[in-house]
């Protein structure tokens, strides 16, 4: 019987852990001691009743049960469950707090676990500088950190300090989830805003309020296999490359199997590069969609164009995507600087690739973005977390952070020390490509809108519509879900 | 009841009612807190625009399901959701049956085939997904390879939409196999051994046994297997989620209602209008397992 109850979970989603269909399965009808499942009264328990009416109640009891594993999920008992881990310290830290006045514990919740070492070491310089101060790093990968985070952030527990991204800052700032730090900026001897680019200050930044401090940035970079190239006899990428460059450079290369260049389906490392350096946009000022601007359009079918004349695989997975260049099948490719390290460890990776600027068209651009650390408006420390946040965002913290590869700090000047950080690949070019890089595009509703977009833009990568008629959908689309924000 | 209660109870009854009630009261409680509040809790909320963080939600009425009836994505996943269970159940009861017949006779290594069977039940769905998607890979997974060398050409198997949702079904009868296996293996195990003798000595074949014996002895069980496997495919999620981007083109033909009610509420935040859609599956599954519950008269051969 045990066996049983043992298989029947793992499910990969929290939500669908207690899909158990045993529950509800009385005397059990198979398994078990021989002696008990040969008794000749079991027979499915309830189901065989004879009553018309209780099959029925029945009936829709056995569908109703099954079905919880998914209605769980929207009221608070999976909040509840997935916020534990990260309320557990922070009230065992308020607890010690008030027996002994002792240690403050600080909950630092991150999803990358690539930086979880680095910055490791930079929290425990300052646990060494704040001896009273304790800091606790929980990694949660991407899609679980924004469940988590939902969750604590309903059920009234969330981490003390934790990352920030464009895409969901306007939903927690604006629920007063997060604590206003203007005032501290600008008591703060060590994190004044200048420092820090302006693009990135005001993705953290509603009404006037700054709700968290930049941590780092990251942008897009061509990666392209030099062997293939010097096999080619084709000229490595660099800053004077233009579109047309790139494109012939694709078509030398596609030969024995072998893709010139990757244009996956992917907006931050595919096409919105492509839009802005044709001088197009994805969201105007306004709030409008870009989609449906004659030089957004132009980008986009430069883009597929790649797939159309077969110099690019038709490619949607984002594991499939490193897949084809770690293998060898694709000569170039868009990735962002955080794939650094994952590409760096690839022995391949690091013995044939290196990356390069973007190429240009109108103009250079590519997509930027940056993390930022934000603070819990409930948390039981806002001192000893401001102080710990004030000290990752100072020059000190930022130029460690730069130091120790985890990212390309946001502090003016730190990203240099980033440089000499990867002796690897000519990872330089993410820092040049800094002064005339584009922000994310985002709003409010960023997460739908870009989900809408993907739909109708698909049908024009697999060639079943033209570009121009796909990026109208596109357009249409997104406006509508633009308009529903509030 | 009436006539119960007049009567005075007598301690005994009392006792064991009480006992009765202590019994089952750890279902009965998993089953309130955990089933029946959310269900009611997700009714209740298909009818509010939700707000963030559960805050703020305004009530719409049928707002949620009028938005529903023309969003083109639920018919689609209502479509796949109903394809799919016709896909795996079918198959996967079909071979569980057959596997679980052989391993009920005498065979060297039983028990490893037992074993070998109810592996992928073991092992966690998203590792098992990752581990297809890598035999599925279009440029180098294992069977293009194994297609390549046959000379056959290389086949799309999670983008091409005609494709996806074989590939997908395949996981899923993979998966559950093991499962009911086990549980026709036991059914299987209750049928008295005198019914084979004594048609072994009318001269029965083995293939009219089956049909006359077997089947027909094991079907509550079978029944069993049936009505749960057809509810465990209408939920399918993992699978899907795992191997089908929103960016991917096989996403119209594969999405199945739990991935639509997991985007809306969880990446969307659009928690009401996840709701609704899972309330079309709670009825959707509820009416497939009325009719089961209808038909089992008709075939289910209760001892």
């Amino acid at each position: 019987m045990r066996f049983f109850v043992q298989l029947t979970n793992g499910q990969k989603k929290e939500m669908f852990r207690k899909k158990q269909p045993f529950r509800y399965r009385p005397p059990s009808p198979t398994i078990g001691d021989a002696a008990d499942a040969a008794h000749p009264k079991w027979k499915l328990g309830v189901i065989q009743l004879k009553k018309k009416s209780l099959a029925t109640v029945l009936s829709i009891l056995l569908a109703a049960v099954t079905l919880t594993a998914c209605g769980n999920g929207n009221g608070n008992g999976n909040s509840n469950t997935s916020a534990s881990p990260s309320a557990a310290p922070t009230d065992a830290a308020a607890a010690t707090q008030a027996a002994g006045g002792e240690k403050a514990e600080l909950t630092y919740a991150i999803w990358d676990s690539n930086q979880e070492k680095g910055i490791r070491t930079i929290a425990d310089e300052f646990e060494s500088q704040n001896p009273d101060i304790k800091v606790n790093i929980e990694v949660t990968g991407w899609s679980d950190y924004w469940t988590m985070l939902e969750a604590g952030a309903t059920g009234g527990s969330l981490p003390d300090v934790f990352w920030m991204h464009s895409n969901e800052i306007y939903r927690y700032a604006n629920n007063g989830m997060l604590l206003d730090l203007t005032d501290r900026i600008g008591k703060s001897e060590d994190v004044k805003l200048e420092n820090y680019p302006e693009g990135l200050n005001q993705i953290y930044n509603l009404g006037g309020k700054q709700y968290a401090v930049p941590k780092d940035f990251d942008t897009i970079g061509l990666w392209y296999n030099k062997t293939l190239f010097d096999q080619a006899g084709v000229k490595y990428p660099d800053e004077s490359w233009t579109w047309d460059d790139l494109h012939s450079a694709a078509k030398a290369l596609t030969k024995d199997g072998v893709y010139g260049f990757l244009a996956p389906m992917h907006n931050q490392e595919g096409y919105y590069n492509f839009v802005y350096q044709n001088g197009g946009t994805i969201i105007t000022a306004d709030k409008k969609s870009g989609y449906d601007d004659p030089k957004t359009i132009e980008a986009l079918d430069y883009y597929v164009s790649f797939v159309r004349d077969g110099l690019s695989p038709e490619v949607y997975g984002d594991a499939e995507r490193a897949d084809l260049l770690k293998n060898g099948k694709a000569a170039m490719g868009l990735f962002g600087s955080w794939n650094l390290s994952g590409f760096t460890e690839n022995e391949f990776m690091a013995k044939n690739f290196d990356v390069a600027v973007l190429p240009k068209k109108a103009a250079q651009a590519s997509i930027y973005n940056g993390l930022g650390n934000a603070v819990d408006a409930k948390t039981k420390h806002p001192e000893e977390a401001w102080k710990f946040v004030e000290y990752l965002s100072s020059k000190t913290g930022q130029e460690r952070q730069a130091e120790l590869g985890v990212a390309i700090s946001a502090y003016k000047g730190a990203a240099d020390k980033w440089v000499d950080s990867n002796k690897t690949f000519n990872i330089k070019a993410f820092v040049d490509m800094v002064s005339y890089g584009v922000i994310r595009p985002y709003s409010n509703t960023t997460a739908v809108w870009e989900d809408k977009a993907y739909e109708a833009l698909k049908p024009a990568f697999s060639g079943k519509v033209s570009v121009e008629e796909a990026a109208r959908n596109a357009a249409k689309v997104m406006n509508e879900s633009l308009a529903e924000e509030k | 009841m009436n006539h119960t209660v007049k009567r005075k109870i007598g301690a005994k009854t009392w006792n064991e009612w009480s006992w009765g009630w202590f019994l089952i009261a750890p279902t009965m409680i998993g089953l309130i807190v955990l089933n029946f509040i959310p269900i009611i809790q997700t009714a209740y909320l298909s009818f509010f625009k939700s707000g963030d963080f559960g805050r703020g939600n305004i009530y719409i009425g049928w707002e949620n399901y009028r938005k529903l009836i023309h969003d083109p994505q639920v018919w689609h996943a209502v479509g796949n959701t109903l394809l799919y269970t016709l896909l795996v159940v079918p198959v996967s009861i079909a071979i569980a049956m057959l596997v679980a017949v052989l391993l009920n006779g005498k065979l060297a290594g039983r028990s490893l085939y037992r074993t070998i069977y109810f592996i992928p039940m073991v092992a966690a769905p998203a590792a098992v997904t990752m581990v297809w998607r890598w035999m599925y890979n279009q440029h180098y997974g294992l069977i293009n390879h194994g297609l390549s060398k046959l000379g056959l050409p290389a086949v799309n198997w999670t983008t091409d939409p005609q494709v996806a949702m074989l590939s997908i079904a395949v996981i899923g009868i993979w998966s559950v196999i093991g499962y009911n296996m086990v549980l026709l293996l036991a059914g299987l195990q209750e049928i008295p051994k005198d019914f084979y003798e004594a048609s072994d000595i009318d001269g029965a074949s083995r293939v009219r046994q089956f049909f006359v014996i077997t089947l027909p002895l094991v079907s509550p069980t079978l029944f069993f297997v049936v009505v749960t496997t057809i509810i465990q495919a209408m939920q399918v999620f993992d699978v899907i989620y795992m191997m089908i981007d929103v960016s991917n083109p096989a996403y119209d033909h594969t999405v199945s209602l739990v991935y639509l009610f997991y985007n809306n509420s969880f990446k969307y935040s659009n928690k009401g209008y996840g709701s609704a859609v899972v309330m079309v599956l709670l009825a959707l599954i509820m009416i497939i397992t009325f009719f089961q519950m209808r038909a089992q008269k008709k075939w289910v051969n209760y001892m």
